[in-house]
């Protein structure tokens, strides 16, 4: 699972017949240098999430990619590979001050 | 499988159903060479990983598919903590022969 700042949501005037009256919402993943910063910023690409918890727009959610993401619609089988599974209420996020190109990286 | 250092903690009132009373930690994925990798993962987790601990992680959600139920997404969960990764750059080196 990935950490995500939802941006939007989507709404499809058409699809196919297993989707319909799914909520999908528009994910921008974060980047461990903008969570280290708290910046409000993500970073990663966007993606569509399946989602029923219901998040606002800024908030940040937990969302889960693969197969997996379909389990929830079990025994109905959907064509969805992202999932948003929880939304956060706190975080506390302190990587060490050195290594890694992740943790100096900020990605815009 | 792979290790992941784990930074910080997190929590949630609203989620999935299956993950409730789950314990969420934040951790990142860490390279041959020790360094933390990629973007922050959510992982779940049973053992009671530490901040600052190097864990092994899986990705396969059987794990806890029998744990929580057949409906959960989630697939990231501590499988064991690492008592020391050993790479090259640490190994322990074999005793040299000495030549008579």
């Amino acid at each position: 699972m990935r950490l995500g700042i939802v941006r939007g949501s989507v709404v499809l005037s058409q699809a196919v017949p297993s989707l319909l009256g799914t909520r999908l919402v528009i994910v921008e993943p974060v980047t461990a240098g903008n969570l280290a910063l708290k910046n409000g910023l993500g970073g990663g690409k966007a993606l569509i999430a399946a989602d029923r918890l219901g998040p606002a727009v800024g908030q940040m959610v937990g969302f889960v990619e693969g197969r997996t993401a379909a389990n929830p619609f079990s025994p109905v089988d959907v064509p969805v590979d992202v999932y948003c599974a929880l939304i956060v209420d706190q975080i506390d996020f302190q990587p060490p001050q050195t290594v890694g190109p992740a943790d100096r990286k900020v990605r815009k | 499988m792979f290790l992941a250092r784990i930074d910080g903690t997190l929590t949630s009132t609203t989620k999935h159903e299956t993950l409730e009373g789950c314990r969420f930690l934040i951790g990142q994925r860490v390279d041959a060479d020790g360094g933390a990798t990629g973007d922050p993962l959510v992982l779940i987790d049973t053992l009671g990983a530490a901040r600052g601990a190097t864990v092994m992680v899986t990705t396969d959600n059987e794990t806890l598919r029998v744990r929580v139920g057949k409906t959960t997404p989630a697939r990231l969960v501590v499988v064991g903590l690492v008592d020391e990764p050993r790479t090259e750059k640490n190994s322990p080196q074999a005793p040299r022969r000495k030549s008579r």
